[in-house]
């Protein structure tokens, strides 16, 4: 059984719920029959709840929440989210754009123009088969070819499936109109004038 | 979910930042409204930090509030002198809490505030853990790196080194009991 000298030294434990159940039951018992005791513990609760009162009414402002959460989450999403977000919208937009034909037109002059300027009128060797322009253009857009009346006409078609022009000259005489070299294999010595899509020969060699 | 979140930023901002008003509330009963931001900030920074560490299975805010006490020990405690706890012998006699039944029931957050500000440093933490954030002894006793037995002491303590300010600012205010209105009774 509890007496008052015992409330007193198990009255902060009593309190803050720290006792035992078996204690807790001995100590109600006695703060039953004794108002004092009751009055002690009532003082000491509205003590806590004015500690509570004072210190509560405090906030923190949004600029301090801000800056907590810049500093530390907000921190990582910056660095690590606007890479690939960044990447995804711009690989996004030219698949998109891919579909335009006008944009299609547009890339394909860029990438034109960024290839003149790597390699335009430059000395270099092209190798690829010959054959006759009018054919592949009648065979391909059905073009009213004049190879029967008029002959063949030599061109250079590289592995890429591009077709080049060969110019006229004292050099590629015989790669333009000797019909016999149509089919084969040649390897061209000259300039390459990417923007006319032709070829000017300087030598030649059939392989 | 916000795009780039990583696993860590969605738990520190489940599980870390809302605690972030209660930190606040101990740091400025701890080292005043000027300096409570900076506290705030360094405990988060650092929480940040070594959150790969904290175990999910525990209470977070408890191990927050740990970083807190730490923080302060560190940055602000050390360059304050303080005088050591004196461990003076109990007053059996003086019936700390049996005010009347209207005082403390008035205005006096002024007063409560200032006390609690004249109290040593640990027991002002350890009343505020308790109190305020309804920590358990053994809670406190993780946060403040200290036995239970010496969490009680600082409680007890404490509280009535507290009621005795709290009483005196409130004779000085005019609103709490004269000392000999207080009906005094031996145990």
């Amino acid at each position: 059984m509890m007496d008052c000298k015992n409330i007193r030294e198990i009255l902060d434990l009593y309190v803050d719920g720290e006792l035992s159940p078996e204690a807790t039951v001995q100590a109600d018992t006695h703060l039953a029959e004794c108002p004092a005791c009751r009055n002690t513990v009532a003082g000491l609760n509205r003590l806590r709840q004015g500690v509570k009162a004072a210190v509560g009414q405090y906030q923190p402002t949004l600029q301090l929440v801000d800056r907590v959460r810049q500093s530390t989450i907000s921190r990582w999403t910056h660095v690590r989210s606007w890479v690939p977000i960044t990447a995804a919208v711009m690989l996004f937009a030219a698949l998109v754009s891919l579909f335009s034909s006008q944009v299609r037109g547009v890339v394909a002059n860029g990438l034109e123009v960024a290839a003149f300027h790597l390699d335009d009128s430059r000395a270099t060797v092209m190798e690829g088969k010959l054959l006759c322009r009018d054919c592949l253009l009648k065979d391909e857009y059905g073009y009213h070819a004049m190879c029967p009346t008029r002959g063949h006409h030599g061109s250079l078609q590289t592995r890429d499936g591009k077709v080049w022009n060969i110019l006229e000259g004292e050099a590629s005489e015989e790669l333009i109109h000797n019909s016999k070299l149509l089919g084969r294999t040649v390897r061209i010595h000259g300039r390459c004038f990417r923007r006319a899509s032709s070829v000017e020969v300087d030598s030649y060699e059939v392989l | 979910m916000v795009p780039g979140w990583t696993g860590r930023s969605r738990r520190f901002e489940r599980d870390a930042l809302p605690h972030l008003p209660a930190l606040y509330r101990m740091a400025r009963q701890l080292v005043g409204v000027e300096a409570a931001d900076d506290l705030i900030q360094e405990t988060y920074l650092r929480a940040w930090r070594y959150f790969e560490t904290f175990d999910a299975a525990t209470n977070c805010r408890a191990w927050l509030f740990r970083i807190l006490r730490n923080v302060w020990i560190n940055r602000w405690r050390k360059s304050r002198l303080e005088l050591p706890l004196a461990e003076t012998g109990e007053e059996q006699v003086e019936p700390y809490y049996d005010w009347e039944d209207d005082f403390l029931r008035d205005e006096m957050s002024a007063e409560v505030e200032r006390a609690l500000s004249e109290l040593p440093a640990d027991y002002r933490l350890a009343i505020l853990l308790a109190d305020v954030e309804e920590f358990t002894y053994e809670e406190i006793a993780r946060v403040t790196d200290c036995p239970i037995g010496t969490v009680m002491s600082r409680l007890n303590r404490g509280r009535k080194m507290l009621a005795r300010l709290i009483r005196t600012y409130g004779e000085a205010k005019g609103t709490g009991p004269k000392p000999d209105e207080f009906v005094r009774r031996k145990l």
